[in-house]
């Protein structure tokens, strides 16, 4: 459904950020991009988000070039999570999350019944429907994840992409929101690409791993072929050994 | 266990069924009780004044009553509610498109264009032709805007950080040329430009009324025609671009609305102070929604002020006008300190 094309990004000070990348993302999968900090994973999901254009390549979305979709039409395909929302002014959770439905309304139209239901349907989703009253300002770090992956459920999207959802958070909410990513998938059929910079959360629940390496996609590949030895050492730069429990793989620190 | 919490929230959704405020048209209750203390300080405006007027001397058509009401008044107080509507919808614009909360209409160089450019033409002497000053402290305004705008301008993006000091900058510049042109001013046209400087509705007129009108109504149109784009920007401008929203536009588009709207009202009225920056907040502390509520709670919120304010300036003392200004502030100031104390 995403396809990326020999796609290159550069920033003022950093002109090669994204360096010929070129990928395709099936449908209904749980897919998460690991990479050390500046490796490009930002970049790559603002790309594949509509939010910034390549400067080189081409970005697919169901067979058709990023630039020739209407904003509008590809943001209620597609829904993207920056890492560090904030709405500046306190709001309701309810508030929020409805206004994930923003690509469906007109100009001088209100949300409708039908828009709210699918709000409350979204916040049921991600186990927060009790935090509907509660403003943002009020919540955890965990209580506001939700919240926003919430909104952008709102709008049913096929395609969702989360920045670092997991940073920030304790290891207790980051086993439990690990484990909501693979629900959404499973019940929804949505694909979820999510960038994460914990080589084992990003591995636990997911069906492939996008590895970045300095701008460039260094594998991409089923999670169990990234998390060996050699592999970690050589993307980054780790010496470190892995650990099977209840046949799930762990890379830990060699002793 | 989960099946189990969705029937839980099922259930509870049949029996919280109007917990959400939808407010699907602009009567609702927050607008209506607003809309209701606007007329009630507008008849209280009416009623008070200098010269006592009576109803019935109205009604039977006694020709000094009617001059005072409809020509001194009336307009007056009328424009008094249209200034600070206009002010108050350029705030709650500007904190929204800002992400920030301490954005005022001024914040962009209005008032230093406005004011600079109504010094300049009191140090020329122009002060004794009618209208032109204001002509010249609109030109000012807008020109300030234009000049900020085009500062803040780099690789087709505005970015809200260099808008706001640009805006800074401009001003100090604006406050030395006021300085000189005060300097170089004659003394008897320098207590008009002061009194305008302090902001007054003093010799208000049917033509400003008219004007300012038209000029809110255009606005709030234009407003309420980007409003839902606008509201997404305060989650961030690349949350917004990922919801299809053409934040440059949109930037574009409402940071000249509410500059040329300010211009106006400072123009009409000169440099009244904390409206555009408390009102919003007021409001945003009673009803805490997003910018579509927010806007036509303001622009009445503001008019509500600026009456009062005006109200209290010219009656408090008998033998001269007390500066709008300090009123709007020191009405609005304890009670935004009360509501901030609440909140905690």
């Amino acid at each position: 459904m995403l396809e990326l094309d020999g796609v290159g990004y550069g920033y003022e000070g950093a002109p090669h950020a994204l360096r010929d990348v070129s990928l395709r993302i099936d449908a209904k999968q749980l897919v998460a991009l690991a990479g050390p900090n500046g490796s490009g994973k930002s970049t790559l999901l603002k790309l594949a988000a509509r939010v910034l254009m390549p400067h080189a390549g081409i970005v697919r979305f169901d067979g058709r070039a990023l630039k020739e979709w209407n904003g509008k039409e590809y943001a209620r395909r597609v829904g993207y999570l920056p890492q560090d929302p904030d709405p500046t002014f306190p709001m309701k959770a309810i508030d929020v999350v409805v206004s994930g439905r923003a690509p469906f309304l007109g100009r001088f139209t209100w949300e409708s019944d039908a828009d709210f239901e699918a709000a409350e349907e979204a916040l049921a989703l991600c186990d927060a429907s009790p935090l509907a009253e509660r403003y943002l300002d009020e919540m955890s770090g965990g209580e506001r994840k939700r919240v926003f992956l919430a909104r952008v459920l709102a709008a049913k999207p096929q395609l969702i992409l989360l920045d670092e959802p997991l940073a920030a958070l304790d290891v207790s909410h980051v086993q439990q929101f690990s484990a909501l990513l693979r629900d959404v998938v499973d019940r929804t059929g949505a694909t979820v690409v999510f960038a994460a910079h914990d080589l084992n959360w990003a591995a636990a629940y997911s069906d492939r791993m996008l590895v970045m390496q300095r701008g460039a996609l260094a594998l991409h590949a089923p999670p169990s072929e990234v998390l060996r030895t050699e592999v970690v050492r050589a993307l980054f730069g780790f010496e470190g050994m892995t650990v099977e429990t209840n046949g799930r793989k762990w890379i830990v620190p060699k002793t | 266990m989960r099946i189990e919490d969705d029937e839980e929230t099922k259930s509870r959704d049949g029996a919280r069924e109007p917990r959400i405020a939808k407010p699907s048209s602009i009567l609702n209750p927050q607008s209506s009780i607003l809309l209701v203390a606007l007329l009630l300080s507008i008849a209280l405006a009416l009623a008070t004044g200098a010269t006592k007027l009576s109803l019935t001397a109205l009604w039977q058509g006694d020709e000094i009553a009617k001059a005072i009401f409809f020509s001194l008044r009336l307009p007056r107080v009328l424009l008094g509610a249209l200034v600070g509507a206009t002010l108050a919808t350029a705030g709650i614009t500007f904190q929204t498109l800002l992400r920030n909360p301490l954005a005022d209409p001024f914040i962009l160089g209005v008032s230093g264009g406005a004011a600079a450019g109504a010094a300049v033409s009191t140090a020329l002497g122009w002060a004794r032709v009618p209208g032109l000053v204001p002509l010249v402290a609109f030109v000012g305004a807008c020109g300030a805007t234009g000049v900020v705008f085009l500062l803040a301008r780099r690789r087709e993006h505005t970015d809200p950080t260099r808008l706001l000091l640009s805006g800074l900058v401009l001003n100090a510049f604006f406050s030395a040329v006021i300085l000189f042109s005060f300097a170089l001013s004659r003394q008897s046209d320098l207590t008009a430009a002061l009194r305008w400087m302090m902001g007054t509705l003093f010799g208000a007129t049917w033509t400003n009324v008219a004007l300012l009108a038209i000029l809110l109504a255009v606005a709030l149109a234009v407003l309420s025609w980007i409003a839902n784009d606008l509201r997404m920007l305060v989650f961030g401008e690349e949350d917004a671009r990922s919801r299809g929203v053409d934040v440059e536009r949109i930037k574009l588009i409402g940071f000249l609305t509410g500059s040329v709207v300010t211009g106006a009202a400072v123009a009409v009225s000169g440099i009244i102070g904390f409206v555009g920056l408390l009102v919003p907040h007021l409001i945003r502390l009673i009803w805490r929604r997003d910018f579509r509520h927010l806007l036509p709670l303001s622009a009445i919120g503001g008019a509500i002020l600026v009456v009062l304010a005006d109200l209290l300036s010219r009656s408090l003392v008998a033998f001269s006008e007390l500066p709008i200004g300090a009123f709007t502030a020191l009405l609005g100031v304890p009670f935004f300190l009360s509501l901030l104390r609440r909140e905690r």
